[in-house]
């Protein structure tokens, strides 16, 4: 009993705070309409009308009303994204790994039992996909290898994204492409227009080094551009490449990305432009970015290193969750202002204000942010980083399923692992028009950025997508270790 | 020896090849005691194509193109994919559908097909088909490996290779065939059967105690092919029901008791899969070890070549009806360990054309292999002859010896073989 009226003491709160504006405009309107109503007819002779008066109102309206729409930001629209899916020749089921782990680092046991122990708890499954040349025993990371996975991974997901929204080569103005790892010269953005024979005075950006959250940075950067140039749209690549940075040494805490990250990428398609408005998925509401590199461990918490026989490798920290969750605090108290409805903002000042006042063991409140959104796409970086998030977040179990169920079917594919997740909510036919998503990366530097995208158009389930013949089989149950 | 020691084979890269389905997990198979008596011998099958069929495709390397399909066939065959394991308290093995794959080699040779097929002897050939021995704790050892080896003529070698334990000749041949017919898109004729229903009484192997070689015995192999009318000639001396099996497996028991007159008895080895059969004992399609052995006695094998075709013929009619219990040697050595053993291939002969199963493993449509290759790994002193049907159908056939290295090299000279006159092909030096 107690409980339900705290329910609705709650709602009728929450109710009237979103609405407030609604509650004091309309009792006002009212009582102006009726009090004009009132009055005598002849009091309205005695507002006489200078002819002046309204052409100088009508002037500084208009003035005003122009000054407002030139200066509010161009809507950026996305119009349509596509996600890589490997070949089921890439397929490595855990077994395999294990197996060819073993054959590698035959004299040193305790780094393979180290993985198998990694490998049993990541959440990832037997369909993850892992480059060609990482198959050989021992792999062949050359450069050829890797530049092969490269043109793979992204002409095939820029050949989806043309398909399925009709855009042509030349048509593409802007091009940002994020790749953290693999930065050969001429670039990769100079691959894609050499391939694809792009215009020659097109606006290519080819952002490296920037770690899992680049996908977002990415998204920034071409909002930015669509700013300053009208009726343009922009092609965004978000990927890694897997073949060069096979750790191939021993130490345990830089083994942990080869048991965790495959292959995968995606092709974004923004858009300015009036007529790309109504076929549009999503609109991009707010992008937050927020950098913790000032703090010297937040820094040094991914940190690719030589280890002591001389093989270069990414050094993961154990501190590497607090740091994420302390860098996820500082996104939402930047974010949190900007999509929260006016009731929960409310309470939480309230509660900040009490623990500053009056009794500093108040329970901070955490906002619920299940209210600003319906869908969460979480960075599937690992089993650890969705739980921790799920659990600050008080989030429901479906609310993290598309980011499970990603880190399951295709692993952690870092930057565009994001889009997967977009990709399964849609494939699920979640998606309706007016949704609201939030996208949150967390990434080396140490950096955690979001994006807010508002759903343009119901989606339909389609029949192409990464998802599209497994889509029926998820979700499943990820036992907490699995057997190998 | 003069020769090079260094082979002509050379492996470029090493893989592996799962299947695209991941496996229901936690499934086992458990391998039956044939299976277990026939694990000290591996299989290794060579098919030789003139062109390289993998060239086409929709991926630029030969190795992407045979990846696509190998992983199709896999999906099939989670047997073959699968990892040994043996129970601590009971000895039984087991195999674990665990998807870890095929090891997948890739090599180039440095010779074209003929030069190979004239020169190459049996120990270079096991290049082709590169074994690892099991290690002590087989669970990441792949019992099943796949070679690619190129020629430098552009001609191409598929070898396989894998335990004794898992498969028997023919369903390996089997396997191979699926492949092809993965990669020509046809539907399968064969789908691969792994569980046979238990036998109906148990039947208990006698045990047949085999003398362990004191020294192990340098062991050699030759390939001789018998033409239609070569086979006939031998036939025209045996009864009028004898099969080219008979006739020949009687030529070369004379030939090599000839020249090792210790040899005392005669091992068959028939396989159950016997589609000439009203109701054969084991389908065609079952993938596994389904082999009977049963030995002829001195007494029998005395007198001319006619007479013992004719009491081979008999012996074997007498193994498909199920007249003589196998003898399953619990301790292995099945091949060669206490006799000669004398593997019969008749029932993988086409009904119509006469021509080997093998022959038809088309990659690409109307190139069928130019030669198909089998040997058998750790055969006993005693030797194994393999009678298997030819290329070219009708009675031809084409017989494999691995005998110790001076009986090969006798065989070899032996007029009344060579009266037969037999093509000799993978026996190290010009026919």
């Amino acid at each position: 009993m107690q409980d339900i009226l705290l329910k609705y003491m709650k709602l009728g709160y929450q109710y009237l705070v979103n609405h407030i504006l609604a509650f004091l405009l309309i009792p006002t309107a009212i009582a102006v309409a009726v009090e004009i109503l009132r009055s005598s007819p002849a009091r309205w002779n005695s507002f006489a009308i200078d002819p002046i008066h309204l052409i100088f109102c009508s002037f500084l309206a208009v003035f005003i009303a122009t000054v407002y729409f030139m200066s509010k930001p161009r809507s950026i629209y996305l119009v349509d994204y596509a996600c890589y899916k490997p070949p089921v020749t890439c397929r490595v089921p855990f077994s395999t790994f294990m197996e060819h782990s073993r054959l590698i680092l035959k004299d040193n046991p305790k780094s393979v039992d180290f993985q198998m122990r990694i490998l049993e708890r990541s959440g990832l499954g037997e369909e993850t996909c892992l480059p060609p040349a990482i198959h050989y025993i021992p792999p062949t990371p050359t450069m050829d290898a890797a530049r092969g996975e490269a043109e793979t991974v992204i002409f095939s997901s820029i050949d989806s994204l043309m398909k399925s929204t009709g855009l042509k080569p030349k048509q593409i103005d802007i091009l940002v492409v994020n790749c953290s790892l693999f930065s050969p010269t001429p670039s990769l953005s100079a691959m894609i227009v050499n391939k694809y024979k792009l215009r020659s005075n097109i606006k290519s950006y080819n952002l490296s080094g920037m770690g899992c959250s680049a996908g977002l940075i990415s998204i920034d950067l071409a909002r930015d551009l669509l700013q300053i140039h009208p009726n343009s749209n922009a092609l965004v690549i978000s990927t890694e490449i897997i073949t060069p940075n096979y750790y191939k040494g021993s130490e345990r805490a830089m083994l942990l990305p080869n048991c965790l990250f495959r292959m995968g990428g995606a092709a974004i398609l923004l858009s300015n432009k009036r007529r790309d408005r109504s076929r549009a998925k999503y609109k991009l509401v707010h992008v937050v970015r927020t950098h913790k590199g000032a703090d010297d461990k937040a820094y040094k918490c991914v940190y690719e290193q030589e280890d002591p026989q001389g093989k270069v490798g990414i050094n993961l920290s154990k501190d590497l969750m607090v740091i994420a969750g302390e860098a996820l605090k500082s996104n939402i108290t930047t974010i949190g202002p900007l999509v929260l409805p006016a009731s929960e903002q409310l309470l939480f000042l309230f509660t900040l204000i009490g623990r500053k006042i009056f009794n500093p063991k108040w329970k901070p409140y955490i906002p619920d942010f299940k209210q600003a959104f319906e869908h969460f796409c979480i960075h599937a970086g690992g089993r650890a980083v969705i739980d921790e998030l799920q659990k600050n977040l008080q989030l429901s179990a479906e609310h993290v399923e598309a980011s499970r169920m990603t880190l399951h079917r295709f692993g952690n594919t870092s930057s565009s692992s994001l889009w997967y997740e977009l990709g399964y909510i849609e494939a699920k036919g979640r998606m309706k028009k007016g949704d609201r998503v939030w996208q949150i990366a967390f990434g080396s530097g140490f950096k955690c950025n979001s994006a807010v995208w508002k759903c343009n158009r119901t989606i339909k389930t389609t029949s192409d997508g990464p998802w599209q013949d497994c889509i029926n089989t998820y979700p499943v149950h990820i036992p907490e270790i699995v057997k190998i | 020896m003069e020769e090079a020691k260094c082979s002509r084979v050379k492996v470029e890269s090493i893989l592996s090849v799962v299947s695209g389905k991941p496996t229901e997990p936690g499934k086992v198979h458990k391998l039956s005691m044939l299976d277990r008596a026939m694990g000290s011998h591996t299989i290794h099958i060579v098919f030789y194509y003139a062109s390289n069929p993998f060239l086409d495709g929709p991926m630029p390397s030969d190795l992407g193109n045979l990846r696509i399909t190998l992983s199709e066939l896999l999906d099939e065959y989670p047997y073959v994919t699968g990892r040994l394991t043996c129970e601590p308290d009971n000895g039984e093995w087991l195999i674990k559908f665990n998807d870890a794959g095929v090891r997948m080699l890739q090599a180039t040779v440095d010779a074209t097909i003929d030069e190979w097929l004239g020169s190459a002897d049996g120990v270079e050939e096991r290049d082709l088909t590169a074994w690892e021995e099991m290690p002590n704790d087989p669970s990441f050892w792949s019992p099943f490996r796949v070679q690619i080896n190129k020629f430098k003529c552009g001609g191409l070698a598929l070898g396989l290779s894998c335990t004794h334990m898992h498969t028997d000749l023919t369903s390996a041949t089997m396997l191979f065939k699926a492949w092809s017919e993965v990669h020509r898109r046809q539907p399968p004729t064969h789908p691969p059967i792994f569980d046979l229903p238990p036998p109906p009484t148990p039947t208990p192997p006698p045990p047949t105690p085999s003398p362990l070689p004191t020294t192990p015995t340098k062991m050699a192999t030759a390939t001789l092919k018998f033409s239609p009318a070569a086979v006939d000639k031998c036939l025209s001396q045996a009864p009028a029901d004898a099969t080219p099996f008979d006739a020949l497996a009687a030529l070369f028991w004379r030939r090599v008791a000839a020249q090792a007159p210790t040899k005392r008895s005669l091992s068959i080895c028939v396989d159950s899969r016997d589609p000439s059969q009203h109701a054969p004992a084991v389908p065609y399609a079952y993938f596994g070890n389904a082999l009977k052995f049963s030995t002829l006695t001195d007494d029998l094998l005395s007198g001319g070549l006619g007479q013992v075709a004719g009491h081979i013929h008999r012996h074997v009619a007498g193994m498909k009806k199920e007249e003589f219990s196998s003898e399953i040697n619990a301790t292995g050595g099945m091949y060669g360990g206490a006799a000669l053993t004398c593997f019969n291939a008749e029932h993988m002969a086409e009904a119509e054309s006469g021509r080997g199963i093998m022959y038809d493993a088309e990659f690409k449509k109307g190139e069928r292999p130019v030669h198909v290759s089998y040997s058998v790994g750790n055969v006993g002193r005693e030797g194994l002859i393999m009678v298997m049907p030819a290329a070219e159908g009708g009675r031809g056939r084409t017989v494999t010896a691995t005998l110790p290295e001076e009986q090969v090299a006798e065989l070899c000279r032996d007029q009344v073989i060579l009266d037969f006159e037999p093509t000799m092909i993978l026996c190290g030096r010009r026919s």
